[in-house]
């Protein structure tokens, strides 16, 4: 066991990581046993539609968690944006590339927002997000006036269900190739700019970075700013998939992000994040889904597996770093 | 000395990549203080938390009271009386010192915690000790020196008969160690075995009665103190003879340029209407008391701290400080006094911490040039001699004297021409220590102007070209290297006291 973790190619994928990809393909190998009709290209393409909106909800989150903070208003902001500029495209009708950039803005916003609080007035990340969160569903409710927005589906008439192509172009999974490129963008982020140096550093310690002459506000503010306009592209991807928004909801996909992280080894108490095991974490979580809605059970058994999983990483990353110390 | 109490033989510990303790034999008799001895490194904590249960160890016995036992927690070995007073202090600031004395076994009446009965019992322990602290005094209110007679207090009333000090004078000033000093004694006297922890050799002669020392996890010997010499015990822990004597002349000279001028800086109660002048090439110890203001001064003239007046002015220029990143700007590094809470990432690599005041300058276009980073932390891992097995190694991995040189990389990698260094041995084992002090000099005689805080007499008298002295947040005193005598400096530093 020892002579596997320290190999030199185990060491750079990451031990945890490898063993986390085997449980997700030991996962699919016993939903496909288990449930008749799971090994199919439908069901695959029906994961992957739950894997890329909280791909980039549980990415964005990996920034601010790295900084040792927390953002509890991810799932409501990024059904936030998706009420707003969908409400804008087919009640005030603006172009569908403004109502996508209007996403994306607003999710940035939002970052800004919590980010600012956070880094430069010192309110707690808990509370922060926790005060967002609400924010962010009840102004999506007032915007729409309480009520659901459809997006355009891929044949509307006025032509503008062609953003469903950021998906899926004739049963090709097209919106892999985004993702993976937001993949390996934010990993360059994490691992060789400043802002991720930084990021998990201040993470680490704050003030000894602070006192190294950084600006560590800017810094921790821009974990935020991250995660806000991933929130925002997170949107794109939900109503591309999923047409119909409700207000007032959201908050599940807090909990499903946060546990993506933690599982791929991003850990709560800041300065250690992984982009890579966010990643497989989020193929977890999607694939659980995808077996527990197959298996006819409803979501909200989902819930309690995810909160479990929470709490089994949390404590697993709680112990590893006593031990370490 | 009465009969043995404790025997610890043959005890093994290995960690990952490394053998802690290598059969280490120790042995503690009834009403003496023994003093544990050792660089950083030499294994002294980790057989001490492998006594009190912190640790499992891999072999050997540990005989208490001619039982062999085996503590799993420390709460185990508390019952059975052997208590560890820590370095760092562990209390509760908000609660009272009563409070605090019984927390996790206050007293009851009913449902109710009797306060008024832990007051008292608090008293008697005080009594006892000859301490004079009020027990319903909130901790934050009281001085370091105070909380941890409170600390030991906390240790007689579990009825230890074994009580650990480590490192206990490091945080005092020189009255508050002879009171603990005092404390010490009278435990002696009561018959209970003291271990005591310290690199502070002048300590050791004064307070104990038998030395072990240890040397890369392996025992090295035990001497009876009064039959050797302070030169016997140094050699036992690093196998050399370390002596210097202190410097006897400046080592600027007369016409070196005043790079650094700090003109009546005010900074909350601790700093008042300092002023003074730093010399190209120049140490300027600053010596005094604990909370003298020395620290605060320097965190204020970094821009870490808040200042209400007073000008700065570099190399002739005033200059506008209000953030560590202005301080940086204009060439200025602080290696701070707590090295873990304002010095170093400790989850991050020696790399990640060593270019962290100067990331920018390794930066291709939006990316993190990691070759050239890489390049310039081993060079400093070579010329500081860091004792690591690579520029990847998580800085948490490595000793105190190698954390430290880590983050002296990290200045020297900006080529600062002023440095600050506030309390740089602090906690460093002997060997380090020279390597720093001979740094030091090195990087002064390169013409970098070093602003040397230091608690230790030895350390200011040898390393410093001029001395200024502050007491209670004031300047009372700057006295050139060749007038500067002990009785000079502690006269200075405590001018307000008395």
């Amino acid at each position: 066991m020892e002579k596997i973790k320290n190999n030199p190619i185990v060491k750079k994928l990451g031990f945890n990581r490898i063993i986390l990809f085997l449980i997700l393909l030991l996962m699919y190998g016993a939903f496909s046993v288990i449930i008749p009709g799971f090994a199919s290209m439908a069901r695959i393409m029906s994961i992957l539609n739950y894997v890329y909106f909280l791909g980039f909800l549980a990415l964005g989150v990996t920034f601010v968690i790295a900084t040792g903070g927390i953002d509890f208003s991810i799932g409501p902001v990024m059904f936030c944006c998706a009420l707003m500029s969908g409400y804008s495209l087919n009640t005030f009708g603006v172009p569908v590339v403004v109502a996508l950039l209007m996403s994306i803005v607003i999710g940035m916003l939002f970052g800004c927002f919590n980010g600012y609080l956070v880094a430069f007035v010192g309110v707690p990340p808990f509370i922060v997000s926790m005060a967002t969160m609400n924010i962010a569903k009840g102004l999506g409710s007032v915007f729409t006036k309480t009520q659901s927005v459809s997006w355009p589906q891929s044949n509307d008439p006025s032509g503008n269900g062609w953003f469903r192509n950021l998906v899926k172009v004739d049963g090709i999974p097209v919106g892999l190739i985004i993702f993976g490129i937001a993949i390996v963008i934010l990993f360059i982020v994490m691992n060789n700019t400043r802002a991720g140096r930084y990021i998990l550093c201040l993470g680490s310690n704050k003030e000894a970075v602070r006192l190294s002459g950084v600006n560590v506000r800017k810094w921790q503010m821009l974990a935020y700013v991250i995660c806000g306009t991933m929130a925002g592209i997170a949107a794109i991807f939900f109503v591309s998939a999923y047409t119909t928004v409700q207000p007032g909801l959201g908050d599940t996909y807090n909990n499903e992000a946060i546990a993506s992280c933690v599982m791929g080894g991003t850990s709560m108490g800041g300065g250690l994040a992984s982009i890579g095991g966010t990643v497989i974490g989020v193929f977890v979580i999607s694939l659980l889904q995808e077996g527990i809605m197959a298996m006819r059970m409803t979501k909200e058994v989902q819930m309690i597996i995810t909160g479990l999983i929470v709490i089994v990483f949390v404590y697993a990353d709680v112990s590893a770093r006593r031990r370490r110390n | 000395m009465g009969e043995v109490i404790l025997t610890m033989s043959g005890i093994d510990k290995s960690f990952p990549g490394v053998h802690a303790l290598d059969h280490v034999d120790f042995e503690l008799r009834r009403g003496e203080v023994h003093a544990l001895m050792g660089e950083n490194g030499a294994g002294k904590s980790t057989l001490m938390k492998v006594l009190t249960g912190i640790y499992s160890k891999d072999s050997g016995t540990i005989t208490f009271e001619g039982k062999e036992v085996e503590y799993h927690n420390t709460h185990d070995a508390q019952e059975a009386g052997i208590v560890i007073v820590h370095q760092e202090l562990n209390m509760v600031g908000d609660l009272t010192v009563a409070q605090n004395i019984f927390i996790g076994r206050e007293f009851r009446k009913g449902f109710m915690i009797d306060d008024r009965r832990m007051i008292e019992e608090s008293k008697k322990l005080f009594d006892e000790l000859h301490i004079n602290i009020d027990p319903r005094a909130k901790m934050s209110d009281l001085t370091v020196g105070k909380q941890q007679m409170c600390e030991i207090a906390k240790a007689i009333s579990h009825k230890a008969k074994v009580i650990i000090f480590d490192e206990p004078s490091a945080a005092l000033t020189e009255k508050e160690i002879d009171d603990l000093f005092a404390i010490i004694r009278d435990l002696r006297s009561q018959n209970l075995g003291i271990i005591y922890i310290s690199h502070r050799m002048d300590e050791i002669k004064v307070i104990t009665d038998r030395v072990t020392v240890m040397r890369d996890g392996t025992y090295v010997g035990t001497l009876i103190t009064d039959e050797c010499t302070k030169e016997d015990i140094i050699n036992m822990m690093v196998g050399r003879v370390i002596y210097e004597e202190p410097k006897t002349h400046s080592m600027v000279p007369a016409d070196a340029p005043v790079v650094l001028k700090v003109d009546h800086l005010n900074a909350g109660k601790m700093v008042q209407d300092v002023s003074f002048e730093l010399r190209k090439g120049e140490i300027l110890g600053f010596s005094g008391l604990m909370g003298a203001g020395r620290t605060e001064t320097a965190r204020a003239l970094f821009g870490a701290d808040p200042k209400q007046s007073g000008d700065i002015y570099i190399n002739g220029e005033k200059v506008t400080i209000n953030s560590p990143e202005d301080a940086v700007k204009h060439g200025i590094g602080y290696l701070s006094e707590d090295r873990k809470r304002y010095g170093i990432a400790v989850q991050k690599t020696i790399t990640e911490n060593s270019t962290l005041a100067t990331l920018k300058e390794y930066m291709a276009g939006l990316f993190i040039n990691k070759s050239t980073e890489r390049a310039v932390t081993l060079q400093y891992i070579k010329e500081l001699d860091t004792k690591t097995p690579g520029p990847d190694q998580l800085v948490v991995n490595l000793s105190g004297g190698n954390q430290q040189k880590v983050v002296i990389a990290k200045w020297l990698v900006r080529n600062c021409d002023i440095l600050i260094f506030d309390e740089p041995t602090r906690g460093i084992d002997v060997g380090a220590k020279n390597e720093i002090y001979k740094l030091m000099n090195r990087l002064a005689a390169e013409g970098k102007s070093i602003i040397m805080i230091s608690s230790e007499m030895t350390e200011i008298l040898r390393m410093s070209d001029r001395i200024i002295v502050m007491c209670e947040g004031k300047k009372t005193g700057e006295i050139p290297i060749e007038e500067a005598t002990q009785e000079a400096i502690m006269d200075k530093a405590t001018r307000d006291i008395r």
